[in-house]
């Protein structure tokens, strides 16, 4: 179970923001009225939100939407000539693709083709033929 | 785009925040006075608004108008977030990119800036997830840090120096030197909300927009932030 003291502490910040509503304003307050500690802390927050709200103000450098602009068209320009691009390639990337398969489908006719032939020319078949045709297993099948 | 490489989080433009705008006059950006209303951040918001409107139809002035208001902002930002120049410039470029990207898809059913600042803030996040994974650390001089100053004997500046003088003016930026580089080493998280409440000064609501956390969960989580950056600047304080 929260402490109720605890979640008045976490409350502090808001507090010295004004940000509570007038209840647990009025929780802080009673928390502030019994502890000197918590009225310390409150002064080193009072502080530090001084102190940091007093870090000077930045500007961005003068020639920030130069640059921004340079940036923007050069990101336009490539994604543009990127959609060009892709559509100049298309073609060839088609043509290529269509290349690969076709030789890939040839490479592999070659072989299913290839290879009856090099069954009947397994020299271990026929040796095998030789030296023992009694022990013969199954005879190739010749298409 | 470096911010998107190597992290899982996506930039994710939000698209606007679905809350009615309440007006806060205190703490919000370069606010204009006039315009129908007369409330500074209707105006301004207008402005942005009409900008907005513009720069979607191609007229690149009004973008160039929109990064202007906003520039020292983002860049303030990036810079009390990254800690360094030069990659700080690079980042809140690359927001403005991102800006330029996504304002397409900007509904504008919520504050402009508040958009822009959820943009900017992801972007910081993604940016030292990357640097963290790439074990960049943000260099502090060493005779900075209080120990330092310390061992040499040299002055360790009190909160409350306000001798006027070259001395005071050196001791004030050395001072703030110090404070930016505690405040570059403390957990992002919390390094965030100390920079838009106590730097930037914007108040709770905005925060609460743009960083889509619980009323609670913001308090509780900038006040532990606040206590760990008096912790850090402890031997500045006495």
């Amino acid at each position: 179970m929260s402490n109720p003291q605890d979640n008045s502490a976490e409350l502090m910040s808001a507090y010295l923001d004004d940000a509570l509503a007038p209840g647990e304003s009025a929780a802080v307050e009673e928390m502030l009225a019994a502890s000197p500690e918590a009225r310390e802390e409150l002064e080193d927050l009072r502080k530090l939100v001084q102190l940091v709200a007093g870090l000077g103000t930045v500007e961005a450098p003068r020639d920030f939407y130069e640059k921004l602009a340079r940036k923007l068209r050069r990101r336009q320009a490539f994604e543009s000539n990127q959609g060009l691009l892709a559509m100049l390639t298309m073609p060839f990337q088609v043509l290529c693709i269509v290349v690969i398969l076709t030789v890939a489908a040839m490479y592999m006719m070659a072989q299913l083709e290839a290879a009856p032939q090099s069954i009947e020319r397994d020299p271990q078949a026929t040796e095998t033929q030789q030296v023992d045709p009694a022990d013969e297993g199954p005879r190739p099948v010749v298409p | 785009m470096r911010a998107s490489v190597g992290t899982g989080e996506a930039i994710d433009p939000p698209s606007a925040d679905a809350e009615p705008a309440t007006p806060e006059p205190a703490g919000t950006p370069d606010a204009e006075a006039g315009e129908s209303t007369g409330n500074p951040l209707d105006a301004q918001d207008v402005r942005d608004r009409r900008l907005v409107r513009r720069a979607r139809n191609g007229d690149e002035r009004a973008f160039e108008e929109l990064v202007g208001h906003y520039q020292h902002r983002i860049f303030g930002l990036t810079l009390r977030m990254i800690g360094n120049r030069q990659e700080a410039e690079d980042l809140a470029q690359e927001v403005f990119i991102t800006v330029h990207r996504a304002l397409a898809t900007y509904r504008g059913d919520g504050r402009f800036y508040t958009w822009l600042y959820r943009i900017a803030t992801n972007t910081c996040k993604n940016r030292i997830k990357y640097l963290r994974g790439r074990n960049f650390h943000r260099s502090v001089p060493v005779e900075d840090s209080p120990e330092a100053q310390a061992d040499n004997g040299g002055p360790v500046v009190a909160l409350q120096s306000h001798v006027a003088g070259p001395e005071a003016t050196v001791e004030g930026a050395r001072l703030e030197a110090a404070i930016a580089a505690e405040l570059a080493q403390l957990d992002p998280e919390h390094r965030l909300l100390i920079v838009l409440r106590d730097v930037q000064g914007m108040s709770y609501q905005d925060i609460l927009r743009i960083t889509g956390l619980q009323e609670g969960t913001l308090k509780s989580r900038l006040h532990r932030a606040r206590l760990a950056l008096k912790e850090r600047l402890r031997p500045y304080m006495r």
